[in-house]
């Protein structure tokens, strides 16, 4: 059922110097290159960051084949709880470490992350920010890191248990 | 009557308004828009015609899918119920008592479709042509829809029988709705517009979610198998009931071609048609709750809404014309979409979506790998992904099931072969479990570039099939068949094609009332 790749791949060149006509005259941003398919975070509507080549953002939630993104570890703990009540679940929050996320698990309904040692940042700055406020760390080290490097809103922030912010996510 | 007879629309400079003469004891009279000047004059006819089904033997096959058919019975409730309400003073209530009232009619559909005019008689007896337009042409939606269900038509007599249907609801009586796109941003910015989203959000949540419905079912139901039909109305019955009735952050109504993307492609006179009946629907329920309108000034500007949107009213006018950009005779079509006019707040090629968190996207292209879509004759050759409340048309097999994976919820995925006449397809869990009744599938997935997904993921009807391409393709020698279960178990990588779309701005509708209010679970931010 293929349809003429050169065909397309005529059009999707046109295509693009379209849009690029379209950009000096004023009518649409630039399209923005991504290495991934890209929706708004389900929960708060605002836009998934993408990962960078330094550091990762995208969280993903894991449940059965499906793996849905969120901007921030908060959004998607809240979602595991409310729309994904039952069953085992995964969310991989990105760490301080490239390619290493926190993994934590739903398992038989109890709660556990990998490493053990992890510690999360959770400070209420509203959605606007909560890829930056709210974040996974390998342990307390990296944590003291990060708060002390970005500041602003996390300055003097401490590092919470998963289930201490398991319980943030439950009180809002 | 011939349409002839009736004089064309003199509305030029239909934007210059004049103020209303006489408004209402404390409301302000809003600014109204010129009335047409020479409206035919059965536009005033209160006398009662009725229109019947034609004659079928696929007539009321509907009740195949029988919870589909409820929902539709329950449906003219609602909309009769309220519109009742507005007609006779009582659209305070339309909110609280009558939209639990029908909320329980909602969840408890009748059997059988109701007699609307016996629940809406005010609003029969006062608006008769208008009446006859909703009648005729939700006749189209429920004979189109027996058509689909029907079990003992070829989808080669499907297609035929509804083009006929067609031919005789635009020819029969002149209340037929234009088949042409309209501006949308230009009839839903009259300056009474928006007044029925903004104060009876709820309500209007209910109506948009009947369109919802009455858009979605058409793909749910071409070229499936009746099995096929009932397994996808029973995740989409699900959708419906239990989310789109009572969205109330839409800031617009849902499109035909946003649901149904198959269906409109092939028909898209026919999306048009019910995407212009729904902003009818619009039109004259913000008229009708607009304060400081006398009933004189609500039943001129309703037959102004109405003539707007008839195939009498655009004589000559062909999909794609623009004889006033952004205006009322401006036919331009979303890109890679006929069955779309051009939505508010975008530009040609690119629409805002609020659902599923989609934004902007592009209809010609795939929404997963950004690639173009197969277009005219070619367009059943995308697949499809239903879920979440959306439809979006893909390219490839791969990004099918890779777009149903990365979505919450139930999925349909409706999966082109060599041949139209057999589609694969499959149904998702809620986990990403897939299922299909296609016994013979077997699919090609020889990842590469998205540049050529059409051709390395695909979708066969049987082996023969398959075999067929490869060796058409001897660049696929080395592929071997994957089964259904096989396939269904991969995952693909991250298509290296993909762009995210940016508009105008980052979003049209950040301003509208009802996105400020916030919705859903916007709420239960940090």
């Amino acid at each position: 059922m293929s349809f003429s790749p050169v065909f397309n791949r005529r059009r999707f060149a046109v295509g693009t110097l379209a849009a690029l006509v379209a950009v000096g005259s004023g009518f649409v941003a630039a399209p923005r290159t991504a290495d991934a398919h890209e929706a708004d975070c389900p929960l708060c509507q605002l836009k998934v960051v993408q990962d960078t080549p330094t550091q990762d953002n995208e969280v993903a939630l894991r449940f059965g084949r499906k793996r849905i993104e969120y901007r921030c570890v908060w959004c998607a703990l809240t979602e595991a709880q409310t729309d994904f009540p039952k069953g085992n679940l995964t969310i991989l929050a990105p760490s301080e470490i490239k390619g290493k996320p926190v993994l934590i698990s739903r398992t038989d309904g109890s709660w556990s992350t990998g490493p053990t040692s992890a510690v999360f940042l959770g400070v209420n700055a509203g959605h606007k920010s909560c890829p930056i406020t709210y974040r996974a760390f390998s342990g307390q080290a990296a944590f003291d890191a990060y708060v002390k490097k970005t500041g602003g809103a996390v300055k003097g922030a401490k590092p919470l248990t998963l289930t201490q912010l398991l319980a943030t996510t439950k009180s809002a | 009557m011939k349409r002839t007879f009736f004089a064309p629309l003199v509305a030029a400079g239909a934007l210059l308004a004049v103020t209303a003469a006489q408004g209402s004891a404390d409301a302000p009279a809003p600014v109204l828009p010129p009335l047409p000047q020479n409206l035919p004059g059965w536009i005033k006819n209160k006398d009662v015609n009725h229109l019947f089904y034609q004659r079928g033997r696929y007539n009321f096959a509907v009740y195949s899918v029988k919870p589909l058919a409820y929902d539709l019975n329950a449906v003219a409730v609602g909309h009769a119920m309220a519109y009742e309400d507005m007609v006779t003073g009582k659209a305070g209530r339309l909110e609280g008592e009558t939209y639990r009232k029908i909320d329980r009619v909602l969840k408890n559909p009748p059997r059988l479709m109701p007699a609307e005019a016996s629940l809406s008689p005010t609003f029969g007896r006062r608006f008769g042509v208008l009446e006859q337009v909703f009648d005729w042409t939700h006749t189209l939606h429920a004979q189109t829809v027996d058509v689909l269900a029907s079990d003992n038509l070829t989808d080669a007599q499907k297609d035929a029988e509804i083009e006929r249907l067609y031919q005789n609801y635009r020819t029969t009586v002149p209340y037929a709705v234009t088949s042409l796109p309209m501006n949308m941003g230009y009839l839903y910015g009259q300056s009474y517009s928006k007044g029925f989203r903004n104060n009876y959000p709820k309500t209007n949540g209910l109506f948009w979610g009947y369109h919802w419905l009455q858009g979605v079912m058409y793909d749910a139901l071409y070229q499936r198998t009746p099995e096929q039909q009932r397994s996808a109305y029973e995740i989409i019955g699900e959708q419906y009931r239990k989310t789109e009735l009572y969205r109330t952050n839409r800031p617009f109504m849902p499109m035909f071609a946003e649901v149904s993307p198959r269906f409109a492609a092939r028909f898209p006179h026919l999306a048009n048609v019910f995407d212009n009946l729904h902003m009818i629907h619009d039109m004259v329920n913000d008229i009708l709750v607009t304060p400081g309108l006398t009933t004189e000034q609500q039943d001129a500007q309703i037959e102004r809404a109405l003539w707007l949107c008839l195939e009498a009213a655009h004589p000559g006018e062909k999909p794609g014309d623009a004889r006033e950009p952004g205006g009322l005779h401006d036919h331009r079509f979303m890109e890679g979409m006929p069955g779309m006019g051009l939505m508010p707040g975008g530009t040609k090629s690119l629409m805002y979506m609020t659902t599923g968190g989609m934004g902007w996207m592009n209809m010609s292209e795939c929404h997963h790998c950004s690639m173009p879509l197969p277009e005219g004759k070619d367009s059943w050759k995308a697949s499809t992904v239903t879920a979440d409340g959306w439809t979006m048309r893909v390219r490839c097999a791969l990004c099918a099931r890779d777009m149903s994976l990365e979505t919450k919820g139930r999925a349909i995925l409706h999966l082109a072969t060599e041949d139209p006449a057999k589609p694969v397809i499959v149904f998702s869990d809620t986990e990403g479990n897939l299922r299909t009744d296609s016994k013979n599938a077997v699919f090609l997935e020889a990842e590469a570039s998205h540049a050529g997904c059409s051709d390395w993921s695909q979708a066969f009807s049987n082996q023969a099939a398959f075999n067929a391409f490869v060796a058409a393709n001897p660049e696929y020698k080395r592929s071997k068949p994957l089964t259904f279960a096989q396939w269904s178990t991969r995952e693909g990588k991250k298509p290296d094609t993909y762009y995210r779309p940016e508009g105008p701005v980052e979003n049209p509708f950040a301003s509208e009332a009802n996105q400020k209010q916030g919705a859903g679970k916007e709420a239960a931010k940090p």
